[in-house]
């Protein structure tokens, strides 16, 4: 029963809840908010598929009582009276499930950190050996003519600015992306992008990680646009990102669209009203009960039910 | 220590980038001497690490070698920048996201969008 609730709702985490969130016409209001609801959505999603395979897995004989049992189980286990051999083999494969797919996320998101780390390390020789400090700007400033301005995050973050982007941008519109930059670096936005892109290619069908993946790389720019537009006049950065943006394309970049350039021009022109007190507050109870849903789903009954059980004996005593 | 070194691989690789002929360590310390007191083995240890990461050529000239690095710094950088960002399928590495570019049409809406709000001039 319990099982069955939770995959039905991994079903709807995978399928439809994306669609739901990708419609949310709020995000762009409130992009910080935005990524954790992604991420919540995620986890609920691998939380839940999880227990679910969890519960159809620990032996029950009447429905909620699942902690009960489990309990049992783990101290069954301690006595060395757990017999392996009690588990039907459906029961074992259940938590193999479970595990492949903690495993799988896991190593997912493990496998694009290391990458990421290595890449970074070499860019960072790279970038002393090419590079100069200007303590000025805060900034290394790189010998290159294609105007480009990014950020190398970790544990000696950087950020990087060329010299054809300091010729064709004013000093203001330097410091505006200069700041975006150091948004980006402050809200370790390199991890949050390493989850949604090991997510996605650890389960590469489901539409839901292949979603939040986009988005997320879309909401991060959002969120480091108004961390920025809190120092920095809104039209600095516009213009700075119409500078970069119709400049020449670097040979190397696949002919990519502006369309996210486009919608945060657009947005830094016409600021759109926060969300309300009231808005954000459902927004952060949506991400807690992703977070905490699975878990609770899996476990009140179980409680309910130790609670019932040996309350009654407390009642004895 | 190791910071050091590493920065005196880029002043010694920015040398030999500015020299446009191949030196010998001799010739690039007596260089780096008229900025700060640095001893032969040092430079020739940086130098042969440099040979070592495919950044130098050398050849034997008398007792000693002569450097010259492999290709110009323009050249390098570019090469280097190819690799880092051309693979920005890994976003998580390197965060770069001015790498968009507008297309016509996006330009011209922009610039409709930029008629209402004249952009301040470089003057600025």
């Amino acid at each position: 029963m319990i099982a069955a609730a939770l995959a039905a709702y991994a079903v709807f985490a995978t399928t439809l809840l994306p669609r739901l969130l990708v419609r949310a016409q709020w995000s762009d209001r409130a992009p910080r908010l935005a990524i954790s609801l992604w991420l919540a959505a995620c986890g609920s999603a691998i939380a839940s598929a999880s227990l679910a395979a969890v519960a159809t897995a620990v032996p029950t004989d009447t429905i909620g009582h699942e902690l009960a049992g489990l309990i049992e189980a783990c101290f069954a286990m301690l006595d060395n009276e757990f017999d392996p051999a009690a588990m039907s083999i459906g029961g074992w494969l259940a938590l193999l499930a479970a595990a492949l797919i903690v495993i799988r996320a896991a190593s997912g998101v493990g496998t694009v950190l290391i990458a990421a780390h290595r890449e970074r390390r070499r860019h960072a020789a790279m970038l002393r050996l090419l590079g100069r400090r200007d303590s000025e700007l805060g900034a290394i400033v790189l010998d290159y003519d294609e105007p480009l301005v990014y950020c190398l995050p970790g544990r000696h973050a950087k950020k990087v600015i060329t010299t054809a982007a300091l010729r064709s941008l004013a000093p203001a519109y330097v410091a505006a992306v200069l700041a975006h930059e150091q948004a980006h670096l402050r809200g370790r936005h390199h991890l949050v992008l390493a989850v949604a892109e090991g997510l996605s290619r650890a389960f590469p069908r489901l539409s839901l990680f292949a979603k939040a993946k986009k988005e997320i790389i879309r909401l991060v720019e959002l969120h480091a646009d108004d961390v920025a537009a809190r120092h920095h006049p809104r039209i600095h950065i516009a213009a700075a990102l119409v500078s970069l943006a119709t400049s020449r394309a670097p040979a190397f970049v696949l002919g990519a669209g502006g369309e996210t350039a486009l919608a945060r021009i657009r947005r830094m022109l016409h600021p759109a009203t926060p969300l309300r007190r009231r808005e954000k507050l459902t927004g952060m109870a949506a991400v807690g009960m992703l977070l905490v849903g699975p878990a609770a789903v899996a476990l009140l009954p179980g409680l309910s039910a130790l609670v019932a059980h040996h309350c009654h004996n407390l009642f004895l005593l | 220590m190791v910071r050091a070194l590493g920065d005196l691989e880029s002043t010694i690789m920015d040398r030999l980038w500015s020299y446009h002929r191949p030196s010998s360590v001799r010739h690039v310390l007596e260089d780096l001497r008229r900025d700060r007191e640095i001893a032969y083995t040092t430079v020739m240890t940086v130098m042969d690490k440099l040979y070592k990461k495919g950044l130098l050529r050398r050849q034997p000239q008398g007792k000693a070698y002569i450097y010259e690095p492999l290709i110009t710094k323009e050249a390098y950088t570019a090469q280097q920048m190819r690799e880092s960002l051309a693979r920005s399928g890994n976003q998580a590495a390197t965060l770069a996201h001015f790498l968009e570019r507008l297309n016509p049409e996006e330009s011209k809406a922009l610039a409709a969008a930029l008629q209402v709000f004249p952009l301040p001039g470089r003057e600025s």
